[in-house]
């Protein structure tokens, strides 16, 4: 008895303290997302009742142009991001594993990106890329060229890519040495004996059993890319000719700059969609079950 | 015991205040003041202090309160939350001609030609050629306080030191002037791209286009109309400016007129505040130029752009009369209209600034002022559209960036330009 009493008390108190979470969720996440799914179906411009339009939204996002170039660009910055970011990741991961002392303060340095302002980031990287910036400057001392990093398509998602790498790189690396960590050095030693060469045991060893943590990497770099909005914004404005636009930026315009909330509603529900679909397809192609026998 | 009720009734407490956050909509509207929203800058809060002092202290209407437009990012996006949680004011300032055109459409700002005592008031403040800018279908959603017309700051030691006496007004004398002082892919004769933003066109293509076609529209409806001889003059210079290598692409790394990256550049009257607090020397150095054209407006000053800002009056008041009263007794008295110059340093909406002996002590003692204050009356707006951003966007896409690049002959992009935009419109209206 005096026990069922103490169990239904913890209960209280356990559904006491997860209600608030629940009611923090219930108010931010459902309501707001219950709204976002009457809007994309409505016709709505912020101030009068909405009035239902069936698939219009659905319709008109997918024949907007700039909209799918946004996705495209997403797509287009991945191709550029997730190499540099992978690449700069694993040096990381390996350079920490070679760092004697001091390594938690090597490792809280690489985090210091990470934690850095997007806009403070931003700023300083548009100075840095400007065609008349002290990077161009450099290379016109040395080789006699400017380089258009934010005026050329293509440079100008090298250059956001860059950006957002330098920001997430340190926060790849401990993911990746966290997952190095866990590798048993007998296995090296094993394939050392067998004459196997450093990359035979990168490509055989260390990267398949860093699997788990590569897709955990790779799923981050692919939610960072649907969520781009600082970089581009500031460094490029969407430009040039839209080549920069991310769908974050898209969807805001179209609620807060063309009052079509509506509209928007609807891109975000396709850039969610979008954005799971390929996570998916990620994880189908690249995720290996890895068990140490 | 004790701390596990205490920490129920904090997360109970907390949930309580969470939910109280949630105001309900459309409040309940003050009838016994009026409230005011302002541009969030000391030098306008400061103006507004010393106004509101003394309306209140006159007793002529209701009491008028007004706080800074409480905003992190943009006043847009302030006054939208606002009007969607209706806690908006009576009066807000600081609204640009696209966004009163915008919250017209929606329905929520008032006619103001249609209050009483519009017409007195325009006379009063000498606003007849300023308001046809602001008026759409003979309503005016804003009324400008304060017209800052874009104009070319020039280093008037460079542009001596290359035997230029005087700054350039027409094209040729900017082509002159680069020949001698451009230097390859190191040193500039001007800036002419003022960014990437689609805000930027107001201050480029826009401005050039005015003062080439003597202010004439670039919008009419749903039809943009800069494919038209002005429109090639101002997009060929800009193409030949950018083919010459007489400008950069971007000059984002640094002010480039401080150290003389680049001799001029497209400047308006906020920039001298800015340039008085961070680069006094350079600004002793400045002589302020016209817009220029093919050929020099003459006699008088010639047409260029006004980033001007108004102030709307929201239809939710329910003081929208007595908040006119307090407008036209702002905007109408001269002792005030002295004050907003003094604090701010902008031009207040007025066309008769160097004519009228109130303003002759300020514009006596600051050259750079008298410059902008001449160029008031024949400075324009942007075109009234719900559709700016996009407008713009498209000029910013398809003209302005294959100029930039050399991607397009000027005819070509003003082509492909205006036809996106006119098919943009109709998709819209």
């Amino acid at each position: 008895m005096n026990r069922r009493r103490r169990l239904s008390r913890e209960s209280w108190i356990g559904l006491s303290l997860a209600l608030s979470y629940m009611v923090f969720t219930a108010i931010f996440w459902v309501y707001p997302f219950f709204w976002l799914a009457r809007l994309s179906v409505t016709q709505w411009r912020f101030f009068d009742e909405p009035i239902f339009t069936g698939t219009r939204n659905l319709v008109m996002t997918l024949q907007d142009p700039q909209f799918l170039q946004s996705l495209l660009n997403v797509l287009r910055f991945l191709v550029m991001y997730v190499p540099i970011a992978f690449g700069g990741a694993l040096v990381v991961a390996f350079g920490l594993q070679h760092v004697g002392r001091g390594k938690a303060f090597v490792a809280l340095c690489f985090l210091l990106s990470n934690v850095s302002s997007g806009v403070a980031l931003s700023l300083v990287f548009t100075k840095i890329f400007s065609s008349t910036g002290p990077l161009n400057a450099l290379l016109f001392d040395w080789l006699g060229i400017r380089i258009p990093w934010t005026t050329h398509p293509t440079l100008a998602m090298l250059a956001i890519a860059l950006v957002v790498a330098w920001k997430f790189v340190g926060y790849y690396g401990l993911i990746l040495y966290s997952g190095l960590l866990t590798i048993p050095k007998d296995i090296y030693d094993a394939a050392r004996l067998d004459h196997a060469s450093p990359l035979t045991r990168l490509a055989r060893i260390t990267l398949p059993l860093l699997n788990a943590q590569l897709m955990m990497v790779l799923v981050f770099a692919i939610l960072v890319s649907f969520g781009l909005f600082t970089e581009p914004f500031l460094i490029t404005g969407g430009g040039p000719g839209d080549s920069t636009m991310p769908p974050q930026m898209m969807i805001y315009e179209t609620a807060f700059r063309r009052l079509q909330p509506s509209h928007a509603a609807m891109m975000s529900i396709l850039v969610s969609v979008a954005s799971y679909a390929l996570i998916v397809i990620a994880r189908r192609l690249f995720e290996r079950k890895v068990t140490l026998a | 015991m004790i701390a596990r009720r205490a920490m129920l009734r904090l997360g109970l407490a907390g949930s309580a205040a969470l939910l109280a956050g949630c105001s309900p909509k459309n409040a309940e509207k003050r009838t016994d003041r009026i409230r005011l929203w302002v541009a969030p800058n000391e030098a306008e809060e400061g103006f507004w202090k010393i106004a509101v002092a003394r309306w209140n202290a006159l007793g002529r209407g209701l009491p008028v309160s007004f706080t800074t437009i409480p905003t992190a990012g943009s006043s847009e996006d302030t006054v939208l939350s606002a009007l969607v949680s209706g806690n908006e004011p009576d009066l807000c300032t600081n609204v640009f001609s696209g966004f009163a055109v915008q919250l017209a459409a929606l329905g929520q700002v008032e006619n103001l030609a249609a209050m009483p005592g519009y017409g007195a008031l325009i006379a009063r403040r000498h606003m007849a050629e300023i308001t046809p800018g602001w008026t759409q279908d003979g309503k005016v959603s804003a009324l400008p306080i304060y017209s800052s017309p874009t104009l070319i700051w020039w280093r008037a030691d460079l542009l001596e030191a290359h035997g230029f006496t005087a700054p350039p007004r027409t094209y040729e004398d900017v082509y002159a002037f680069c020949e001698r002082y451009g230097r390859a892919r190191s040193r500039y004769g001007m800036q002419v791209a003022a960014g990437r933003s689609w805000a930027d066109r107001w201050f480029d293509f826009i401005s050039f286009y005015y003062a080439a076609s003597g202010g004439q529209p670039y919008l009419e409806g749903a039809r943009a109309l800069y494919d038209n001889a002005a429109g090639r003059q101002a997009a060929g210079f800009m193409n030949h400016m950018f083919r010459k290598g007489w400008t950069a692409l971007d000059f984002d790394a640094e002010e480039p007129l401080v150290s003389g990256l680049a001799a001029g550049g497209v400047r308006g009257p906020w920039d001298v505040e800015r340039f008085a607090r961070i680069y006094p020397e350079t600004l002793a150095r400045i002589e302020v130029g016209p817009m220029i054209a093919r050929t020099a407006a003459s006699p008088g000053p010639g047409a260029t752009f006004s980033d001007s800002k108004g102030v709307v009056i929201f239809k939710s008041s329910k003081v929208g009369r007595q908040a006119f009263d307090f407008l036209a007794w702002v905007l109408g008295e001269e002792d005030l209209n002295l004050l907003w110059l003094q604090r701010t340093g902008l031009s207040p909406a007025r066309g008769d600034l160097l004519d009228n002996p109130h303003f002759a002590g300020y514009y006596r003692t600051s050259p750079i002022g008298r410059a902008y204050a001449a160029h008031v009356s024949n400075a324009r707006p942007p075109a009234l559209s719900e559709y700016t951003i996009d407008i713009q966007k498209i000029m910013t896409g398809r003209l302005v960036e294959p100029l930039m690049t050399g991607q397009k002959s000027p005819e070509e992009a003003l082509a492909q330009a205006v036809a996106q935009t006119d098919q943009m419109l109709k998709v819209q209206m």
